[in-house]
């Protein structure tokens, strides 16, 4: 009997050492401990109440093959279900079935219970594992294909403007006598204006990438609220000196946590948006509130609207409707909007796009006034 | 023209290295290039040019490593162009005696005002040509009045207190150059409050509110975000 426990006991060495998954952090040990040790305290706590009501203990291993497969379903790794099958052969076998206090081996139907446990803790610790490993890999697959999406798109976007600039210079290089001036200072000049185009584009692929695999790698520092908008509006005037653009914001300082280079490019991507996308449109208005702990921007303009088929899988269905779009060459939005909402999810905020009843588009977005510290949101 | 200085630049790459020059030349500047950081660590002291344009990613030494060798021995005005759009990396660099910092891609007029600031600053002892005559910083509708300690706004005392005045009296200073958070309220509240840039921060808004017409749209004091604050040139 006693290498029996030896056994168990060194059962339980080898698997600790196997089968704890590593890297396990103090809590999460904390935790599976915890529940381990609740639901055995659970299954004691109706043995004993069983005990008093009828003398019977045909119903006490039941109880406990429960508690261990609970034990085994609810946490990581085989360590915490062995350790409650050992635990509840010893409640079993010493405690709660005659003789009381007393190891007995030698009943009949014993060895065939613990054999059960035993075998229902492996048994749903090893599915457990695997059902958790078949959604790791589920996740990486989802990861690959947007990878592979975010490639497609780049692509596009990026042979576009490309081919351009390699036209409009050549047509200057080769025919340079016989251009006109106005026609050379055109043609550089769109060059300039695809190499801009290309800058925003890199950037925002940057941004995506920082925020890659769910460990969000932003830095969060409380900015005001209108040195961010003083910023963002003075890029936007030297690209667009002739967009109305209208601000609305409360008197008082806004103090935000936010990373402010990665905010700066969402509203920025907001704005140039309303220019490219917004035909007949004639001012933006950029407002900022203050509303249920919340600081809610809100970019709207009286352009013609988003179409209503996109609108509902604008910011989830990231690439499907970029491609839907390739049709009017590099204006695609599909990189632009994706990375937005991922930066503001990364931030636990939310955004949103509706087009507004007296029309034009509204796109606006939420920041938590308060520090977050759950897990991951900082670095 | 005259020669309005001697430029030496730092950069590994030709294509930017021959768009800088050319800007350069035609604004009557005389560019000298260079492609290492070891090339760069002699032409320093041989050529003693007027002002370094330094990349900081060079591909045999950082730019920060030229840029500490340089500052043992000379003040000569460097502005850092970086590629990073990390806000850290221009902080570190002007933390480690950078005048300015130009973030690629840059257009050429933001490189000439650039180099006209940091060569100026040098130039004159104290930063400013107003203020080293009369004591007064000037530009557009605001002055800084050095003697009284005040700041006007369209010939209206802005009311400053003394804190307010004294960041603004630094900024007028250092006019068309970048001050990092630190520096500022190093200078202003001392060494113990480093890292506490809200206090900063506050003092800044209510400054705008004081100053500028409209604070999302300042006038006078740009915020470079995650770097520092800027006042424009003087007139």
């Amino acid at each position: 009997m006693r290498g029996l426990m030896r056994r168990i006991g060194s059962a339980l060495n080898l698997v600790r050492e196997m089968m704890i998954p590593r890297k396990q952090g103090m809590r999460q040990i904390t935790r599976n401990m915890g529940l381990t040790l609740l639901i055995l305290g659970a299954a004691s706590i109706v043995c004993s109440l069983m005990n008093t009501v009828s003398s019977s203990d045909s119903a006490v291993p039941m109880v406990f093959v429960l508690a261990v497969l609970l034990t085994a379903r609810l946490t990581d790794g085989y360590f915490y279900s062995l350790f409650a099958t050992a635990a509840s052969v010893v409640a079993v076998n010493y405690v709660f079935t005659f003789p009381y206090f007393e190891f007995n081996f030698s009943l009949t139907g014993y060895p065939l219970t613990f054999v059960t446990m035993f075998a229902v803790s492996v048994v749903v610790g090893m599915l457990t594992e695997q059902v958790k490993r078949q959604s790791r890999i589920e996740v990486e697959v989802e990861k690959e294909k947007m990878k592979a999406n975010l490639l497609r798109s780049v692509s596009h976007d990026l042979r576009t403007p490309l081919t351009s600039i390699i036209g409009s210079t050549a047509a200057v290089l080769e025919n340079y006598d016989i251009l006109s001036d106005d026609v050379k200072r055109d043609l550089i000049g769109q060059v300039r204006d695809d190499a801009q185009w290309l800058v925003r584009l890199v950037e925002n692929i940057l941004s995506i990438t920082r925020i890659k695999e769910g460990a969000v790698q932003i830095r969060k520092n409380k900015e005001a609220v209108e040195e961010i908008i003083a910023e963002v509006l003075s890029k936007f005037r030297n690209l667009n000196p002739d967009t109305v653009v209208h601000i609305h914001m409360p008197d008082e300082l806004m103090l935000v946590p936010m990373d402010a280079m990665l905010i700066e490019q969402v509203l920025m991507n907001m704005l140039e948006n309303a220019v490219l996308h917004a035909e007949g449109m004639t001012e933006i208005n950029l407002k900022v509130e203050c509303a249920e702990g919340n600081a809610v921007f809100t970019v709207a303009d009286d352009g013609k609207g988003i179409d209503e088929t996109i609108l509902p899988a604008l910011f989830t269905d990231m690439f499907a409707h970029a491609e839907k779009m390739s049709g009017d060459g590099r204006r695609s939005m599909g990189i632009g909007l994706s990375a937005c909402a991922s930066v503001i999810r990364a931030h636990g905020g939310e955004m949103h796009a509706e087009n507004r009843p007296e029309g034009g588009a509204c796109v606006s977005f939420t920041l938590p006034m308060m520090e977050v510290t759950e897990n991951g949101s900082q670095r | 023209m005259a020669v309005r200085g001697k430029v030496l630049i730092v950069e590994d790459d030709r294509a930017i290295c021959n768009f800088m020059r050319r800007v350069l030349e035609a604004n009557g500047y005389e560019a000298v290039l260079v492609y290492t950081g070891r090339e760069a660590n002699s032409m320093l002291a041989s050529h003693c040019p007027d002002i370094v344009i330094l990349d900081l990613g060079l591909p045999d030494m950082d730019g920060m490593e030229v840029l500490a060798g340089l500052r043992r021995w000379s003040l000569m005005p460097v502005v850092v162009v970086s590629a990073r759009t990390d806000e850290r990396e221009k902080v570190r660099a002007l933390d480690a005696g950078a005048d300015d910092y130009i973030t690629k891609p840059f257009g050429t007029s933001e490189l000439l005002a650039r180099i006209r600031t940091a060569i100026r600053h040098t130039r004159t002892t104290n930063g400013n040509v107003g203020i080293a005559k009369d004591n007064r910083f000037t530009a557009r509708g605001l002055v800084i009045d050095y003697d009284k300690y005040r700041v006007y706004i369209d010939g209206r005392d802005a009311n400053l207190t003394q804190n307010e005045f004294k960041l603004v009296a630094l900024l007028g200073r250092y006019a068309g150059r970048v001050l990092t958070y630190d520096y500022l309220i190093r200078e202003i509240w001392g060494p113990n409050k480093a890292y506490d840039n809200q206090i900063l921060r506050v003092n800044m808004a209510n400054i705008r509110r004081k100053i500028e017409e409209n604070p999302a749209e300042p006038k006078y004091i740009f915020t470079e975000v995650g770097v520092g604050y800027r006042m424009i040139e003087g007139d």
